[in-house]
């Protein structure tokens, strides 16, 4: 028992007191918070802490897209539209992944479609399509997995689908050699609903928490036996979703997903919302494109006699790893001499600018 | 088995050893870090008996 505080809507304050040592803050008798030996918690008897940081998932609103907002999934993966989410279409239907202007209102204006306007009809053990996002391994410490001490976690997210019926999707440690697979179910067509999912911990395998893949979620869009696995257990190997969950790249179809959140606990807290400039540095910790606004290009000082001359690009956030650079076309292009998490250094021939145009991008994605 | 190709990068004005390898799919700049998913995929592609192109005598 505890001391409870109870806002009673007929008494007002309805106060029931007890030696118990704890107290319990009630609404109309329903408990919300709770003061233990252990320090304040919620009505489950989860710790209380800080929440800045909660939600493990970057850009789990899909409303940032620094390189554009459609494209064609193919079989290796790649990221087409909202930063961070990873598409893939390895099978014989033809898949477009794009953000959109949609989601349930009031909450989320933009959301990542998956839409399978060719379908295959007969998917073959290994074939496979899904959506995935790699969570640092850096971001996941506290968690604990692979430990006896791995705590729970919940996943909460709203989806719409034409596809009713039980959908899948798992839960991966970033090595792809751990998975928990579980359905959710989608009971109306075309209609935004919030699943939540609770999983325990992965006290076995091997989950990085260095600068690598620590942690994957992966929404299953339909697959052969290779990479189906049981539902609701953890197991070895890399799985995509439950047996006899739905197909998404099986019927011409569409699915659409935002407010992904993935946070520690047992209990799905409201989702949170960042600042568009913080969830856009989050992003580019990971893809960054330059952007000048006017199609001209940032200059260096051209070299003197046979001196070449060097520009240097200083990254808006430290990257992830040392990135790859894909400089922009536009006038003669230099060469990169240097990348680095901070920035890149390239250089021009003698009396030629060293330009960094426009478009060009820096990506050290998972 | 992936199809891309990669080219070596000359070096540096200092004469230093570049770190880097060019992805001729898109002329993209490849750093020798282990932790750049796509230095891993050049890797792949160099254990499956691949050799990456010489590098030119005049990058810039």
């Amino acid at each position: 028992m505890s001391t409870i505080i109870n806002a009673d809507t007929s008494n007002g304050l309805k106060l029931t007191s007890d030696t118990s040592g704890e107290i319990e803050l009630q609404s109309a008798g329903v408990t919300k918070a709770k003061v233990t030996s252990s320090g304040l918690q919620n009505a489950s008897g989860s710790a209380i802490t800080s929440q800045a940081g909660k939600n493990l998932i970057i850009n789990g609103n899909m409303q940032i897209a620094q390189r554009g907002t459609t494209g064609t999934a193919v079989p290796g993966g790649s990221y087409l539209a909202s930063d961070r989410w990873k598409a893939w279409d390895a099978s014989d239907a033809v898949v477009t992944v794009s953000q959109e202007t949609d989601g349930p209102t009031g909450q989320f204006t933009k959301c990542l479609k998956y839409n399978v306007t060719t379908a295959d009809a007969s998917i073959t053990a290994s074939q496979f399509g899904m959506v995935r996002q790699m969570i640092e391994g850096y971001n996941i410490i506290d968690l604990g997995f692979g430990t006896a001490s791995a705590q729970s976690v919940t996943i909460s997210f709203w989806v719409k689908s034409s596809l009713t019926g039980s959908h899948g999707a798992a839960l991966n440690n970033g090595n792809e050699d751990r998975s928990y697979p579980f359905a959710y179910t989608i009971s109306v067509a075309n209609t935004w609903e919030k699943k939540t999912v609770t999983i325990a911990g992965d006290t076995s395998g091997t989950w990085d928490t260095d600068n690598t893949a620590g942690m994957i979620i992966t929404f299953g869009m339909g697959t052969g036996s290779t990479y189906e696995g049981t539902a609701d257990a953890w197991q070895a190997g890399n799985k995509f979703q439950p047996t006899s969950t739905v197909a998404n790249i099986g019927t011409i179809s569409n699915w659409n997903v935002t407010g992904v959140q993935l946070e520690a606990g047992t209990t799905a807290t409201p989702f949170e919302n960042l600042q568009y400039g913080q969830q856009l540095a989050l992003c580019q910790r990971y893809f960054e494109v330059v952007i000048t606004n006017d199609g001209n290009g940032f200059y260096g000082t051209p070299g003197a006699g046979t001196d070449v001359g060097y520009s240097n690009y200083f990254y808006q956030t430290t990257k992830r790893a040392a990135p790859t650079v894909a400089l922009a076309a536009g006038g003669t292009l230099p060469t990169v001499q240097v990348s680095g998490q901070s920035g890149f250094s390239s250089y021009a021939s003698a009396g030629v600018y060293a330009r960094i145009n426009g478009g060009t991008t820096i990506s050290s994605e998972l | 088995m992936t199809t891309e190709n990669y080219k070596l990068v000359k070096d540096t004005p200092q004469g230093e050893p570049s770190n880097l390898i060019i992805r001729l799919s898109d002329e993209a700049y490849i750093p020798k870090d282990e932790a750049n998913t796509d230095y891993q995929e050049y890797l792949e592609w160099v254990a499956e008996g691949n050799e990456p192109e010489p590098a030119d005598e005049e990058n810039a």
